[in-house]
């Protein structure tokens, strides 16, 4: 089969060798590859030129746009390092031979990846102060509270489960050993498994820290000013849509850009070889 | 063959929608469907009964107008802050969605004569120390996005040199919740909505004071602080003059058979 394919000129199959071969193949993805980013490039460079108003522009970045990026810049590093925290625990939970233990870090995961962000930022901003009466709820900027907690409860279940697969990955003959020369469970856990169920689970991590900088979009709607809400005020007052829409494309690509390098750095950092410390 | 076929047949439902699309933009009467872009839930000019039911004066106005026009009429939920462009866009014929008359927004639609006059008004927590204007001076005041209750709140900042903070709510129900849960000192809105709201909660009452109506020496102005005086129209768009004619007669005609004093008094009492 192989052979007659490189050599091609066989009987029936003649069509097919001449036309699929190899090289047309890498032509044919470089010809797409290259008229979508024609395309591409082609848009991007309409909107720059007959859609965005730079007076307007630069106008707006500041105080608008600055503060509204550094607010959800801030909101994220707090978020993230709060939900890897409880997301190791919440995996150590789904792992646990105790059985309520598990059931209910089970439970955890089940509602807050079951229910919407949006719908727990809801519970957390309009539900909580309810059990006040009315003007008596004592926090008076209840909005990034409920931001950070939130945020770090819903990615908590989703590192948690990223950190359930990264232990069980990990050979059950690991744990054995490490019992086996004396360590108890902590120990073991701690000094062997963890550290090779990090590696495997900084992908997933990394992957869903990203989805918690973009899940900040979501705090518009608890008044926060954000990006969004950046990009609403302005388009409503300027009717104006793509001035601000770029300043929110790029405000968020500066965010999970740098966010995404620093994982691949983890990642190489934690890799097998161990040749890059 | 086949390739072609498809295309000659495409080419022809386009021209078609396009043909079609010239006919619905000519406004011929009849049985045409006319579909509304509105802001729901906006009480009392626009939301839903328990029962999933859609009322309001925007809802009853639309009936008795385009009742009046024999034309069919549809309401289409979105959001307030996107709804001129998407007037704009086609996305819905007209606009009723307790629709503030300003130059800005005149620039890129075309109003119907004034259907209804709101003041922007403030409310605050019955417990609150706020007492006149200048009290507000250093608070939060909640608001909805993109409504002039927001801009009214901009001005009375400009006014106290930047010393008050905005929280803008997707929705007026979000500042109400939030007045209530002591996230903001004052909701400013209009006097009509705050009314129902008022009316409806025992613990929340309006700012009083002289205003803006005093001032422009409007009759039948509220009995509460008015920071801004505004005029209610239809949206359209710019080319849609036919419509907005035949809109504003129909206006009159209800304003004249008493339908308008009717649908007023079932929601504003006063």
């Amino acid at each position: 089969m192989a052979d007659s394919y490189s050599e091609g000129r066989t009987g029936d199959g003649e069509y097919q060798e001449q036309f699929l071969n190899d090289k047309t193949l890498r032509r044919l993805g470089a010809a797409i590859a290259g008229l979508f980013t024609l395309g591409v490039g082609g848009f991007i460079a309409a909107i720059i030129f007959t859609q965005v108003d730079f007076e307007l522009l630069v106008e707006i970045i500041h105080p608008q746009f600055v503060n509204a990026f550094f607010r959800v810049l801030g909101i994220v590093l707090v978020g993230s390092l709060l939900s890897v925290t409880a997301g190791v625990f919440v995996g150590l939970g789904r792992v646990s031979n105790t059985k309520f233990t598990n059931a209910v870090a089970t439970a955890y995961v089940e509602f807050f990846r079951g229910t919407p962000l949006l719908f727990q930022l809801l519970v957390i901003y309009v539900g909580i102060p309810a059990f006040w009466p009315p003007g008596q709820f004592p926090i008076s900027n209840w909005a990034i509270p409920t931001a950070i907690i939130g945020l770090t409860l819903n990615h908590a279940a989703y590192v948690g489960e990223a950190v359930r697969g990264g232990i069980d990955a990990v050979p059950e003959g690991q744990m054995e050993a490490a019992r086996s020369l004396g360590m108890s469970y902590v120990q073991g856990m701690r000094e062997v498994v963890l550290p090779q169920a990090w590696r495997n689970a900084l992908a997933a991590i990394g992957n869903d820290q990203v989805i918690l900088v973009k899940d900040t979009s979501l705090l518009t709607v608890i008044a926060i000013p954000e990006l969004i809400s950046a990009f609403r005020n302005v388009n409503s007052t300027t009717f104006d849509p793509w001035t601000p829409i770029i300043l929110v494309a790029i405000a968020y690509l500066m965010i999970t850009i740098p966010l995404g390098k620093i994982v691949s750095y983890l990642e190489a950092r934690s890799d097998w070889g161990g040749d890059r410390r | 063959m086949e390739r072609r076929t498809f295309l000659k047949g495409s080419a022809g439902a386009a021209a078609a929608f396009t043909l079609a699309g010239c006919l619905g933009g000519g406004g011929g009467s009849g049985s045409e469907t006319i579909t509304i872009g509105s802001d729901i839930p906006y009480r009392p000019f626009e939301y839903e009964t328990t029962e999933g039911e859609l009322v309001g004066f925007d809802v009853d106005i639309a009936e008795a107008v385009f009742g009046e026009l024999g034309y069919e009429h549809e309401f289409q939920k979105t959001s307030f802050d996107s709804i001129i462009p998407s007037l704009n866009n086609g996305n819905f014929r007209v606009i009723m969605s307790a629709m503030t008359i300003t130059e800005d927004r005149a620039e890129q639609i075309d109003f119907s004569d004034p259907y209804f006059t709101a003041y922007q008004t403030v409310i605050v927590l019955n417990s609150s120390d706020i007492s006149s204007k200048e009290d507000l001076q250093g608070v939060t005041v909640g608001v909805q996005k993109g409504t002039t209750g927001e801009s009214a709140a901009t001005s009375l900042k400009e006014e106290f040199g930047g010393d008050l903070t905005i929280q803008s709510y997707d929705q007026v129900t979000g500042a109400f919740d939030a007045l209530r849960n002591n996230q903001v000192s004052a909701v400013v809105n209009d006097n009509t909505v705050n009314a129902a709201f008022v009316d409806q909660s025992d613990n929340v009452r309006f700012l009083e004071g002289p205003g803006a109506a005093e001032e422009q020496g409007k009759e039948n102005a509220p009995p509460y602080l008015t920071l801004t005086v505004e005029e209610y129209g239809i949206g359209f768009r710019q080319d849609d003059d036919e419509l907005r004619e035949e809109v504003n007669g129909a206006l009159q005609t209800i304003r004249d058979n008493g339908t308008y004093d009717e649908i007023y008094s079932e929601y504003f009492s006063g």
